[in-house]
Order: structure tokens, then sequence, then C-alpha cells
């Protein structure tokens, strides 16, 4: 093992260059973390979900809801069987709405997809399962209502919570906890000033 | 095996393929990092719209240019059609409805006038028009503070900060009409650059300060309460300078304020009839609200009075603030599934059992008021009186803090059956207390129940000159109110010019 890492490291003589390589490739691995608020994934607060803007509309209208006293973004978002799925899943949407996000791809007016729908459905069930029992269409799937054979609950709930509309333009004024600027308030104040001489 | 060096000593582009791949993934990366910094500096941009705002702008329809949804909604506010059970967005003349106010406020300014009030865009109008203001002639004259001023206007914000608070709240309601003519709008609870909530009234930062709480720190949902509560809460004007104050340093409950006032030995006015030390409870609407369900499930003022509204491919908060008894659907439905009829029912049924009981309250305080003039007449002493007064005192408080604060029977119904019931308790109290004097006095019959069937017979009773307060008022109507909206268009158009 230890001859292992011994191969890994670099001749003497190439060490302080591969240093201070690596030093900036942590320091921009760091910086990446930091300035993209990567910790706060890990956690269930739905301000997290508006570290990107465009989602404001899925935040304003849940805070709008009766559900934001009960259910966060991930009580419905994320599967919760088990942790390890809970965290994969979020991991595999969260690669995927990144990407989207740095790409500038995203659409318009933002819709879930299959496998968020059918975590979604698991969700409902999971909450309203027990007082539902003797709903028939509380044993729809994403399966079944693709074959017609049952409904998802929100083809019927249809504003259960965010609304039926929901472009990225819907809330021309929302009051939703963005991520404040990442200039430094002395930056701030110095560029007022600039703006105030001209 | 062979070090690196050697083998890019035989094969040199081995060198610059590292040289380069390093270059891409550091270049990369950076572009992400970049990526990461301009999309966190749209969102500072995002629903925000760049509008020139001046600090303390306070013409609605200017906010109106930049915002007009919320504008167009916020006028909504004067359409008096809407009536629920009991009030409604009409003007009601409550001393019509329940003459037996007359009596309880005798010798106070709403025995004179006490209307159910209008939507918010009525503000500046109403206070001109009830007679409780009286008919000033100009500065320094006239019945009321300046301080009475302090919740109806953005004008109110704007002055202060030219002016200083403690000046604002100095002199008569007359020397600053000029100043304050735009009603309770855009400017009292929003900040004109953000548009975030915030807190325009320095007295409810003030109540929170003494608490040993900083209002800051107040998340966004209780924000959406706390604009409210600037206003919408008990509130007295202590000291000579009439220092707009809440009495919360010891809690909110009737109790704790009660206590506050006693120790404070302030009394808005001594009755008329009985000679009482009186308090005059505001409308402490917030405070109740805080008591019931639906703040203990955290929701907010403007959760039911300002829901959600969607306009074409638009949402928005609906700035028509009203009974959400007119709009159902958008308030009580969105988490109650039951039909409209049930929700409203539901309510009625509260307000109804509520006012059953107030309606009871209002008697027994009546007959102690004029039980207690009896007893005065048939030569009673300030001691044989203090004990008796002081229960008719926090009867007619623990009653007037049920009354007055809209929307309590709703808000938290077994809060206020609980501050009637004590009420009953005290206004017993001095009844029985003054039988026992009268008795002691000689006196023992039943003493009969005035003949205060209509608002006018209860203000002939209680001693009020209508015709002389109608005319004065109509005087300051035609000749001292056009004046100063007059001194007021100058004074807005010359801000435009600059």
């Amino acid at each position: 093992m230890r001859r292992f890492f011994k191969k890994l490291l670099p001749p003497p003589k190439w060490r302080l260059p591969v240093l201070v390589l690596f030093g900036i490739f942590s320091g921009l691995a760091a910086y990446i973390l930091y300035i993209s608020n990567a910790l706060s994934y890990l956690s269930d607060d739905p301000k997290t979900c508006v570290n990107c803007h465009i989602m404001t509309p899925q935040y304003v209208t849940w805070q709008h809801s009766a559900h934001r006293e009960k259910a966060t973004c991930n009580d419905c978002h994320v599967p919760h069987d088990t942790i390890f799925n809970k965290y994969f899943f979020k991991a595999k949407d969260g690669m995927r709405h990144a990407t989207i996000f740095t790409l500038r791809a995203e659409p318009q007016v933002i819709k879930m997809h299959d496998p968020g729908k059918e975590v979604v459905q698991g969700n409902c069930k999971r909450c309203h399962g027990g007082l539902n029992e003797n709903v028939s269409a509380i044993n729809g799937t994403l399966e079944t209502s693709k074959h017609g054979e049952g409904r998802l609950c929100w083809d019927c709930h249809r504003e259960v919570p965010h609304g039926r509309v929901n472009s990225r333009s819907a809330v021309p004024n929302a009051r939703v906890p963005l991520p404040q600027s990442p200039v430094p308030d002395w930056l701030k104040k110095h560029v007022e000033k600039q703006a105030e001489s001209k | 095996m062979e070090s690196l060096s050697n083998k890019i000593k035989r094969k040199p582009w081995l060198g610059w393929v590292m040289f380069f791949a390093t270059m891409v993934v550091v270049f990369l990366l950076g572009l992400l990092a970049s990526s990461i910094v301009e999309r966190r500096a749209e969102a500072t941009y995002a629903y925000k719209p760049k509008v020139e705002l001046a600090e303390f702008e306070p013409r609605n329809q200017v906010w109106g240019e930049a915002y007009p949804r919320e504008y167009d909604t916020y006028k909504q506010m004067a359409d008096t059609s809407f009536r629920s059970f009991y009030n409604g967005s009409a003007m009601i003349d409550m001393l019509e409805v329940d003459p037996r106010l007359v009596v309880l406020w005798a010798g106070y300014g709403f025995s004179k006038d006490y209307n159910q009030s209008r939507g918010h865009i009525y503000a500046v109008k109403d206070i001109h028009e009830t007679l409780r203001t009286g008919g000033p002639t100009g500065p320094g004259e006239g019945p009321m503070p300046s301080t009475c001023w302090t919740c109806k206007s953005p004008d109110v914000p704007r002055l202060m900060n030219e002016i200083g608070v403690a000046e604002f709240y100095k002199g008569k309601w007359a020397d600053k009409g000029e100043e304050i003519v735009n009603p309770i709008g855009c400017a009292d609870c929003h900040d004109p650059k953000t548009m975030d909530l915030r807190i325009s009234r320095p007295a409810l930062a003030e109540a929170f300060e003494r608490q040993g709480k900083d209002i800051n720190d107040a998340t966004h949902q209780e924000m959406r309460s706390l604009v409210c509560a600037q206003c919408h809460v008990e509130y007295y004007f202590k000291g000579d300078g009439k220092y707009l104050t809440f009495p919360w340093d010891k809690g909110t409950s009737v109790e704790a304020m009660e206590e506050y006032y006693d120790e404070a030995k302030f009394k808005d006015w001594t009755h008329a009839i009985s000679k009482a030390p009186m308090l005059k409870a505001q409308h402490p609407g917030y405070e109740i609200h805080q008591t019931g369900i639906h703040a203990q499930r955290g929701v907010s003022c403007a959760d039911c009075h300002m829901p959600y509204k969607n306009e074409g491919g638009q949402k928005f908060t609906d700035h028509k603030i009203q009974s959400p008894l007119n709009n159902v659907a958008n308030s009580c439905q969105v988490c109650h599934r039951e039909s409209e009829d049930e929700l409203k029912k539901n309510v009625y049924d509260r307000q109804a059992k509520v006012i059953e009981q107030r309606d009871q309250l209002e008697v027994n305080l009546v007959k102690a008021h004029i039980e207690a003039k009896v007893a005065w007449d048939k030569g009673a002493t300030e001691e044989q009186m203090k004990d008796i007064l002081q229960d008719i005192r926090h009867a007619q408080w623990r009653w007037d803090y049920a009354a007055a604060s809209h929307g309590g029977s709703f808000h938290s119904p077994v809060e206020i059956m609980r501050v009637i019931s004590s009420g009953m308790d005290k206004a017993q109290d001095a009844r029985l207390k003054t039988a026992r004097l009268l008795a002691a006095l000689g006196f023992n019959e039943e003493i009969p129940y005035p003949d205060i069937a209509t608002k006018a017979k209860a203000q002939e009773y209680v001693g009020l000159d209508m015709e002389k307060l109608t005319k004065e008022k109509e005087v300051f109507l035609n000749t001292l109110v056009p004046k100063w909206l007059e001194a007021a268009v100058e004074r807005e158009n010359s801000w435009d010019k600059n």
C-alpha cells in the first residue's frame, strides 16, 4: 500500500511545482464549493432550492400554500425510503440541475421529469396514504398513469401546491431568500460612491 | 520504473500534453466558478424592478407606475360594497347600530362619532370627516393631538424623517394637516429600493427593544404580520409629548397591559357619568391574533388578508386588503377543504356567540356607570367610590379590548370569550359594591335603565351638542381641508421639478 502511494509521489525535484499546482487546484475547488453554497445541498432547508434564482416561482408558490407549514421541498421531491436512496437521488438530480443551469439551458417553464414524478407520487402517498386508503385513485403510479389505468395525485389536485401558473416570469415581484450578492459590502459601497461622483 | 522527467526528456510531446491538459482543466474550473458568480449576481437583480423611488416617496400612484398589478388591486379598496354578517368594507355608523357605546364612552371623543372603518385608501378622508377630530380652524386648534396622524399615511415616515419623531408627535392634529394627505399605502410597509417589507413606524420597534427583542431579527413570514402590527395594536399617547407607545412591557395579554396602565397611573379620560378613570382600548388585533390557532400554526395576516392572486400568467399578492370572507377561495380554501358556505358559517357562528356575551357585558357596564352616578348623587365620598371606579375601569377595558380588536372573535374566539367573562366578573363586582354602598347611603331601589334606544337619544342623555359639532365639522371641511390639499399639491409638484 505504502509503496503504491510512493509511486504516486513525484520525484524530489518535481515536488515544489506539483505542490503549488495541487494547491491551485484544491483552492479553486474550495472556492467553487464556497461560492456555490455547496454544503447547503446536504440540508433540507427550502432556502437551498433558491440558490438558483430560477426556482423562485416554485419557492414562492410553496410558501403561499398549505404545504408550507408541514412539508419542505425535500419532503416531496426526494425519496425517503432509505437515506442512501435519498442522497443518491439528490446527487443525481442535483448534478442534472447544476449542469443545465450552468449551460443556461433551463426551459421557460420548468416541469418534472419521470423520475421526479415517481418520487413525488410516492411522497404524496407517504403522508396522505393513511387517510386515503379507501380512495381507489391512491393506487395510481407513474406506470399506471402512463397506460391510462390510473392517475397521479396532481392530475386532479392541480393547484397543489405550486398552482398551474409556473413560468419563470410568473412571479415578477416575489420576495424570497435569494442568496445575497457575492460582492463584499466594502466593494459595493465603493462602486456606489464611484457612481455618485459621476 | 523510468522517472517522469526522463520520459519527457525522451518524448517532449508528453510534456506539452500535460501542460495543455492542466491548462484546460484550470480554464474550465475557472469558467465554472465565474459562471456561478455571474448567476449569483444575476439573483440580486432578479425579481427586483429597477425603479428609482425616493427614500420617503409617499405618493402611492408613483409607486403604482412601477408596480401596476399591486397598485390596481390596492385601488380596489375603494369598493365599499361588501357586507359580511357584522362588518364588511362599507362604512357603518356603529353608534347607530349600538347606542350603548355612546354611554360607555361618555365624555370621550368616540361618543361623538364612531364608524366601522373602510379600506386603507380612505384613511385620510375618513379622519378628516369624523366628528372626533372636531372642526379646527387652524394650527393649534381642535381636540386631537398630532399623534393621531401616525397610522394614517406614508407621509408620516417622510415627515418624521424631516422633523424628528418626538417633534412629530408634539402639537395639535391640525398643525400637520397640510403635510399628511396620501392614504396608507406602499411606503408604510415596503422598502423603496428592494421592496422588502420594512418597519416604518418607530413605536413597534421601540416596544420590541424594551422587551429585549430586535425587530430586525424577524423572519419574512413574521414580517408579513409585523408590518400590520405597526398600527393594528393597542397603544397610548405617553406623557405631555403624546409619544406613541405600546404598553407591551409586561406582555400583551389583557391583564399584562392593564397592569402596565395601572402602574403608570394612566387614563385616557374620566367618564362623564361615573367619573371612573377610563382606558380606551385601541385595536389590539395583532395581540389577539397571536393567541389564536391560526397564528400558532404559522399563518400571517397577509396569508388571509392579502392572498396570492393570478392574473394571466402572473402571480402576485392581492393588495386589496380586506375581509377574507370576501375572498374565501383564495384565503380559507388554500388550507381548508370545506365549502365556502360552511366556512363562512363557522366564522359567523363564532362571531355571533362572542357578540351575544359582549352585548350582555355592555348592558352590565351601562348599568354600572349609571348606578355609580346615583351613588355620587346620594353623597358617596371619593374614598367609598375608589374601588368601584377601579372595577368599572377594569371591566370596560376588558370589554373594549375584546370589542375593538377587529376580527378578534374569529382570530382567537377562546381568548376573546375569556376576556369578556373576566370583564363580566369585574362589572358585576362593581355593581355589587355599588348596591351595598347605596344601601349604606339609605337607598335600596332598582335604578331605571335609561332610554338609549337610538344614537340621538343616547347622545342627548350624555349631554352632547351634536348640532354644534356637525356645524363645526362642516366649516372645517369646506374651508381648512381644501387649503391643506392645495398646499400639499404644491409641495408634491415641487418634488417633480427637481
